[in-house]
């Protein structure tokens, strides 16, 4: 796999409004074998052998073998968890990197399906065929009342979390968030950053996911989830109506500020370009911009710590802070992706 | 990345502590990191805060728990319900049903009221979980031929319970 590059489904993906990509996650546990956080190396030796047999097609990867970038790199690509970089040992990635398998992150195995055109029942068959796969070689952690038995109760059950990444500017900048919010809380179901738990919004994209997991089946998990994101993104229409019908000069000034500061910075932090760059897409959405002013999704990867890095480190350039350079090298990207001075 | 600790400015140090199992690592930005080495890691965020305080809450709120379900230990993994409530997270599944009680209380908490899986079932468990069923309904059945003295028929339940419990090869009671 190519570890500086945008995953090719990401870079394939169309681009649409509002909606953004999906992805689903199970958990599943070895029977008999203490959970991750109490479980010894040598115990997993076996379900480790096992994995390698059945998952020959996957790319294997070492954590341990990674150094801090690339393990962040696979972070930004959704690839693996935060959690993962600190104590995780080994995923299996396949080959366009929209399937992922993490060994021993807070459940023994954690399989992960994304996509930015399939839907979310297209990627469940995906990852619970593979499911299937693994199960017919290990004995899972099952209870007939409980499901699947997960370390954190918090995923018992189906250990499924469906979730789709959504693109809010209108909702944020109307400051509609909260209350969108704290409706889905009372069904089961929340808001959060692009980076899952404890992540802060960045270029006012969100992720919506379920939070229970027990007690519906995961068809009617996956169908709530449909319904509630269909709701928020009307909603979203919605209010990106009234900006175009009632702030029209005020929407076009900012979209065409973004425009032009990204065209011509030579410096500029990752929070600050990735709200230009929602601008930017609002305004591609609204009609003001031609549709191949950027890729979103793409871009919002590539102005990532990791990526600018890895950017710095095939350049060869030499520099004295780091966090300046990463500065710098993000604005470059920008200028050459948005066609500005070089 | 962004930084684990002010979750706004990007991640550009990494720091390690200790060694061997107390290694702890962290990604934090320059202003955090500075802080951090003057001793501030108190300000440091963890993703299982949520579900520690909400378990903690509930062990809180059971101040009569008997001191010898307090020793209680599961077998396989030697989780104690004190450990589990640290860790916001069981030992291994068999924890779940050596503190069935406890379980049935923080899944019915953190699930909302949710308390039966209504999902996949793993194609080896299905089978045996049909068995499992079919079990249940013999005895029942069972219970009910007893009370009603009906002796030969309850003999042929009695025998059904039998050759499906010998049969049933999953390797779990």
């Amino acid at each position: 796999m190519a570890m500086g590059k945008i995953s090719p489904w990401v870079s394939q993906a169309k681009e649409i409004p509002v909606e953004m990509s999906s992805r689903i996650r199970l958990a599943r546990n070895v029977r008999e074998l203490p959970f991750p956080h109490l479980v010894e190396d040598d115990e997993m030796s076996g379900v480790i052998e096992t994995l390698n047999d059945t998952l020959d097609d996957f790319n294997r990867i070492d954590l341990e073998e990674l150094k801090f970038e690339d393990k962040a790199l696979l972070v930004e690509k959704h690839l693996i968890s935060p959690l993962f970089t600190k104590r995780g040992r080994l995923s299996y990635i396949n080959g366009d990197e929209s399937v992922s398998i993490m060994v021993n992150e807070e459940d023994h195995i954690r399989i992960q399906a994304m996509g930015a055109e399939l839907s979310l029942d297209e990627l469940y068959e995906n990852a619970s065929s593979l499911d299937d796969r693994l199960e017919s070689r290990l004995d899972y952690a099952f209870d007939d009342k409980y499901g699947f038995l997960t370390a954190c109760p918090t995923n018992i059950g189906t250990g499924l979390r469906a979730s789709v990444m959504l693109h809010l500017p209108a909702l944020s900048l109307g400051n509609r968030i909260q209350r969108v919010s704290n409706n889905l809380n009372r069904f089961g179901f929340t808001l959060r950053g692009i980076y899952g738990e404890g992540s802060v919004p960045l270029g006012h994209i969100y992720q919506l996911s379920n939070q229970l997991t027990l007690g519906q089946s995961e068809e009617d998990i996956i169908k709530s989830l449909n319904e509630l994101k269909a709701r928020i993104i009307e909603e979203e229409i919605e209010m990106r109506s009234i900006m175009h019908n009632e702030h029209l000069i005020k929407a076009k000034d900012s979209i065409f500020r973004s425009y032009g500061i990204l065209k011509h910075a030579y410096t500029i932090s990752l929070k600050e370009a990735a709200n230009h760059l929602s601008n930017i897409k609002l305004g591609v959405d609204l009609g003001f911009l031609p549709e191949n002013t950027i890729r979103f999704q793409e871009l919002v990867q590539l102005i990532q710590p990791a990526f600018i890095k890895m950017r710095l480190n095939s350049l060869d350039k030499e520099y004295v802070s780091l966090e300046r350079a990463v500065a710098e090298e993000r604005a470059t990207l920008l200028r050459e992706h948005i066609g500005g001075t070089i | 990345m962004i930084c684990e600790s002010c979750q706004e400015n990007e991640a550009t140090v990494h720091i390690t502590t200790g060694s061997g199992l107390n290694k702890t690592e962290r990604y934090l930005c320059e202003v955090c990191a500075n802080k951090s080495f003057s001793g501030q890691f108190s300000s440091f965020q963890d993703d299982s805060f949520n579900i520690h305080q909400l378990l903690q809450s509930l062990s809180a709120q059971q101040p009569f728990t008997s001191h010898k379900q307090q020793k209680k230990h599961c077998e396989n993994c030697g989780s104690t319900v004190e450990s589990i409530l640290k860790n916001g997270k069981f030992g291994c599944a068999e924890c779940y049903e050596t503190f069935s009680e406890k379980s049935n209380e923080i899944i019915t908490k953190v699930q909302l009221f949710q308390t039966e899986h209504n999902g996949k079932i793993p194609q080896k468990s299905s089978a045996y979980i049909k068995v499992k069923k079919e079990i249940e309904q013999l005895r029942a059945e069972l219970s009910g031929l007893v009370e009603e003295q009906a002796f030969e028929e309850a003999a042929v339940v009695r025998d059904q319970i039998k050759s499906l419990e010998a049969g049933d090869g999953n390797g779990k009671d």
